[in-house]
C-alpha cells in the first residue's frame, strides 16, 4: 500500500511508475530471506535523538546501536547503519533502502495504520525539564500560566497540550522543528519547561549540567518502539525481530542497557497492540 | 494517497495560514532585501573607500555563511546578547517573525546588493558619456539610463535570488515561524504521512516559483526595449 | 568547544566541498546545453528547456533528492547516496545557472554581434569569440553567487546518507548541548571556504575584464 503510494507520489514520476508497475517485483523471497542471504540487516536511523542514537566524537553511538548489537546476534547477522535526517528516515524504510527503523518513535494509533511496531524499548511516557536550579517549578502543576514548548506534532506535545489545558492559567505551548530547538529556547530563556518523554530529558539533564528534570511524569502512559514496513514481505522479518527482542529482554540484558543508557530500568509490555493515543 | 483529506478541514486551514505567512516572509524579505541591498550597492560605489571595504566585509560575511546558521543565531544567541546602559539594559529577544523578517531582509539585501553591483559595472561607459553630452544631469543619468538598463540586466539573476528567497523562507521553520514548511511537516510528523506533506510541499513551491517567473519575464518584455541596441 | 569537535567539522567539510565542486562543474556544462536549448530558435528544444528549469527552480531541493535517490531504483537504476547526492546537485544547479546564462547571453550587445557579422566571423567564431566571453563576463558574479549558494544548500544531501558540514554540526550540537559555539564554528568553516570561491571569483572577473575593451 505505502509502496504503491511512493510510486505515485510525483507528476514527474508517472513515467517511472508506468515502468515499475510493469517490472515483476522481487518477491520470490521474502525480507528475512534476504537479509538471512546477505547477512546484513540494514538499520535506518537520525543521529540527533540522545540517548538513542548519537553522535559522540564522530561515532554513532546509543542505546540502539547497543540493542542492535545484540539483534544482530540473535538473527545471526551483521548491523549495517544507514543515518538520515528523520525526514528521509521513513520514506527510506517505504522504499526498501533499508529493513528497520531504529527511530525510535513513540507507538501511536495513527501510526499504526501505516507501520508495524517492533516491541516497546522503553517508557515515551512525559515529563518535564527545566533550568537548573528554578526553584519557581516544583511539580509539573507549576507550569500553570508559564510559557512551555515541546516537538511539534510529537505524541509529547499532545500530551503536554492536554495538561496545560486543565491547569488554573494556560500558559503558551510553543512548537519547534526538534527537540534541540526547544532545549536551545529554554537555555535562552524564552520558555519555563520542555516536556518530552523521560528517557530523553533525563538523559539531557545527566549531560547537559544546565537543565534539570521535574517529576513525576504525567499523562497517559506511552511506549517506545521502531517502526516496521507493514507489508506481507516484512513479516517473517517482523518476527524475527520481536522474537530476538523477547530473547534480550527475558535474559536481563535489555534491563541493563536501560540501566547504561537512562538510568533506570523500565518495564515494557511484550507488544502494543492497542495505544492509549 | 489521500492528498484531498489533508487539504481540507482543519490541515488545509493550518497548511493555508503557512502558506500566507510564507508569501509574507517571501514578500517583505524580498522586498526589504531588494531595496537595502540597492542601498549597499549605492554606498559602494559613490561612498567613500573605507565604507567601501566595510560593507564589503559584511556582505561577504552574510553570503558566505548559510542561512540557517544566521538564523539560529540570530534567535537562539541573540538573548545573549545584552546591552547595558547604566540604568537600562536590554537583550536582544526577537519573537520567531520579527528574528524571520530581520534575518531574511538581511541575508537577501547581501545577495541583491552584489546583483546591483555586477550591474552597475556593466553598463557601458559610452552610454553615460552620451547621457552626459547630450545635457542630462546625474539624477536624470541615473534614472533614465543606468536603473532601466542594470534592471534588464540584472533581472533574470534577481528572479532567481527572488526564488532562492522563498526557498530560504522554509529554513525559519527552525525557529518555530508557522511557515508552509512547519505547517506541512506536522502532517508528516504526526501521521508519518511523508509522501503525501512532500507532495503538497513540492506542488505548492512549483506554484509559487512559476507565479514569480510569469512576473519575472513579464517585467523583461516591458524592459525589453532598454536592451543595449546600439552600443 | 574542542579542538577536537572543531576537527569533526574541518573533516565533513570534505565532503561539503568535493560533492559542491563536482555538482557545480556538472552542472555549468548541463546549464550551457539547456541555456542554448532555451535561447534556440526550434520550438520544442526551448519549451524542454523551460520545463527543465522550471522544475528543477520551483520544487525544493530536499524533494528532487528524495526524487532521485527513491524512484530511480523503481525503474531499475540503483543510485548509490553519493550519485544520488551527485546527479541531484548538479540538476538543481544547472537551472539556476541555465537562467543566469540566459540573462547574460540577452545582454550580449547586438552591435557586437553585427560587427563581428561584419568583420566575416562564421556563426560559431561569433559565438566562442564575442558571445561567449561577454556572456560570461556579464554573469560572472551571478555565477559565483549560485556557486556558493549550491555549497550552502548541499547540506540537504544528509536526506540521502551523507554526513557533510551541517549534518555533523547538528549531530554535535545535539550531543552535547551546545549549539550556538558548535553552529557559529560550522557558520566559521562556511564562511573560510566560501571566501575563497568569492576571491576566485574576483579573479576571475579580473581576468575576463582585462579581455574586454
Amino acid at each position: 500500500m505505502n509502496r504503491r503510494a511512493l510510486i505515485n507520489w510525483s507528476m514527474a514520476a508517472a513515467t517511472a511508475a508506468v515502468l515499475a508497475a510493469a517490472l515483476p517485483s522481487a518477491a520470490a523471497a521474502d525480507a528475512l530471506y534476504n537479509v538471512k542471504k546477505a547477512g546484513v540487516l540494514k538499520v535506518g536511523t537520525e543521529t540527533e535523538f540522545a540517548p538513542f542514537d548519537f553522535i559522540d566524537k564522530g561515532k554513532h553511538v546509543g542505546l540502539n546501536v547497543d540493542l542492535f548489537d545484540e539483534i544482530g546476534k540473535e538473527l545471526g547477522v551483521k548491523i549495517e547503519w544507514v543515518t538520515l535526517p528523520w525526514d528521509g528516515v521513513l520514506p527510506g524504510l517505504e522504499s526498501g533502502k533499508f529493513d528497520i527503523v531504529a527511530g525510535p518513535a513513540t507507538i501511536t494509533k495513527k501510526r499504526l495504520e501505516r507501520y508495524k511496531f517492533s516491541p516497546p524499548i522503553a517508557e515515551a511516557t512525559i515529563a518535564l525539564l527545566k533550568k537548573k536550579g528554578d526553584t519557581s517549578i516544583m511539580k509539573p502543576e507549576d507550569i500553570s500560566g508559564k510559557p512551555t514548548g515541546s516537538g511539534k506534532a510529537t505524541a509529547q506535545l499532545a500530551q503536554l497540550q492536554e495538561f496545560v489545558k486543565k491547569l488554573p492559567k494556560q500558559g503558551d505551548v510553543k512548537e519547534y522543528v526538534g527537540f534541540n530547538e526547544a532545549y536551545a529556547d529554554l537555555a535562552a530563556g524564552r520558555i519555563a519547561a520542555v516536556g518530552n518523554s523521560l528517557p530523553n530529558i533525563a538523559y539531557v539533564a545527566q549531560t547537559s549540567h544546565t537543565f534539570e528534570v521535574v517529576l513525576p511524569t504525567f499523562g497517559v502512559k506511552t511506549y517506545f518502539g521502531f517502526p516496521e514496513n507493514a507489508d506481507a514481505d516484512h513479516v517473517a522479518l517482523n518476527n524475527a525481530v520481536a522474537a530476538a527482542m523477547a530473547a534480550i529482554k527475558a535474559d536481563g540484558r535489555m534491563g541493563k542497557l536501560q540501566k547504561k543508557w537512562f538510568g533506570v530500568e523500565f518495564d515494557t509490555p511484550a507488544e502494543v497492540k492497542d495505544p492509549a493515543i | 494517497m489521500n492528498l484531498l483529506a489533508y487539504l481540507s478541514g482543519e490541515d488545509g486551514r493550518n497548511i493555508l495560514s503557512g502558506l500566507l505567512n510564507t508569501c509574507l516572509l517571501w514578500a517583505v524579505g524580498s522586498g526589504l532585501g531588494t531595496i537595502f541591498g540597492f542601498l549597499i550597492a549605492v554606498a559602494r560605489r559613490y561612498g567613500p573607500r573605507p565604507l567601501d571595504y566595510l560593507l564589503q566585509a559584511g556582505v561577504e560575511v552574510i553570503r558566505g555563511t548559510p542561512f540557517l546558521v544566521q538564523i539560529y543565531l540570530l534567535y537562539f544567541g541573540g538573548p545573549y546578547l545584552c546591552l547595558s546602559l547604566g540604568e537600562a539594559s536590554a537583550c536582544l529577544t526577537l519573537d520567531p517573525l520579527e528574528a524571520g523578517i530581520l534575518g531574511l531582509s538581511v541575508y537577501g539585501a547581501a545577495y541583491y546588493s552584489e546583483l546591483f553591483r555586477a550591474g552597475f559595472d556593466a553598463i557601458p561607459r559610452g552610454h553615460i558619456e552620451a547621457a552626459t553630452t547630450v545635457g542630462l544631469n546625474r539624477w536624470q543619468t541615473l534614472t533614465r539610463i543606468i536603473l532601466p538598463e542594470m534592471t534588464m540586466l540584472v533581472l533574470p539573476s534577481m528572479v532567481n535570488m527572488t526564488i532562492l528567497m522563498l526557498k530560504e523562507t522554509a529554513v525559519l521553520s527552525i525557529i518555530s515561524v508557522k511557515e508552509l514548511k512547519f505547517q506541512v511537516d506536522i502532517i508528516g510528523n504526526r501521521d508519518y504521512a511523508f509522501v503525501e506533506s512532500f507532495t503538497i510541499l513540492a506542488l505548492v513551491y512549483w506554484a509559487l516559483v512559476e507565479v514569480c517567473g510569469v512576473l519575472g519575464r513579464a517585467a523583461e518584455r516591458r524592459l525589453s526595449r532598454y536592451r543595449f541596441a546600439h552600443s | 568547544m574542542s579542538w577536537e569537535l572543531f576537527w569533526l567539522l574541518v573533516e565533513a567539510s570534505g565532503l561539503t566541498i568535493l560533492y559542491s565542486a563536482i555538482s557545480i562543474a556538472i552542472g555549468f556544462l548541463l546549464a550551457s546545453g539547456i541555456c542554448a536549448a532555451m535561447l534556440s530558435a526550434h520550438r520544442g528544444a526551448a519549451t524542454a528547456g523551460r520545463l527543465f528549469v522550471s522544475f528543477f527552480r520551483g520544487t525544493p531541493l530536499l524533494i528532487q533528492l528524495l526524487l532521485v535517490y527513491y524512484l530511480l531504483p523503481k525503474i531499475g537504476l540503483n543510485v548509490s547516496s553519493e550519485i544520488a547526492a551527485i546527479l541531484a546537485l548538479s540538476l538543481c544547479t544547472a537551472a539556476y545557472q541555465a537562467e543566469i546564462l540566459r540573462g547574460g547571453f540577452q545582454s550580449v550587445p547586438k552591435g557586437l554581434i553585427e560587427a563581428a557579422d561584419m568583420c566575416g566571423l562564421s556563426a560559431f567564431s561569433t559565438f566562442r569569440r564575442i558571445r561567449l566571453p561577454v556572456a560570461v563576463r556579464l554573469t560572472l558574479p551571478a555565477l559565483t553567487s549560485e556557486a556558493i549558494m549550491l555549497l550552502k544548500s548541499s547540506s540537504l544531501i544528509s536526506v540521502v546518507g551523507v554526513v557533510e558540514l551541517t549534518t555533523m554540526a547538528k549531530d554535535l550540537a545535539s550531543s552535547t548541548y551546545q549549539p550556538l559555539p558548535i553552529f557559529a564554528a560550522a557558520g566559521l568553516v562556511y564562511l573560510i571556504i566560501n571566501l575563497v570561491v568569492a576571491g576566485f571569483g574576483r579573479l576571475a572577473e579580473r581576468a575576463a575584464k582585462r579581455g574586454h575593451a
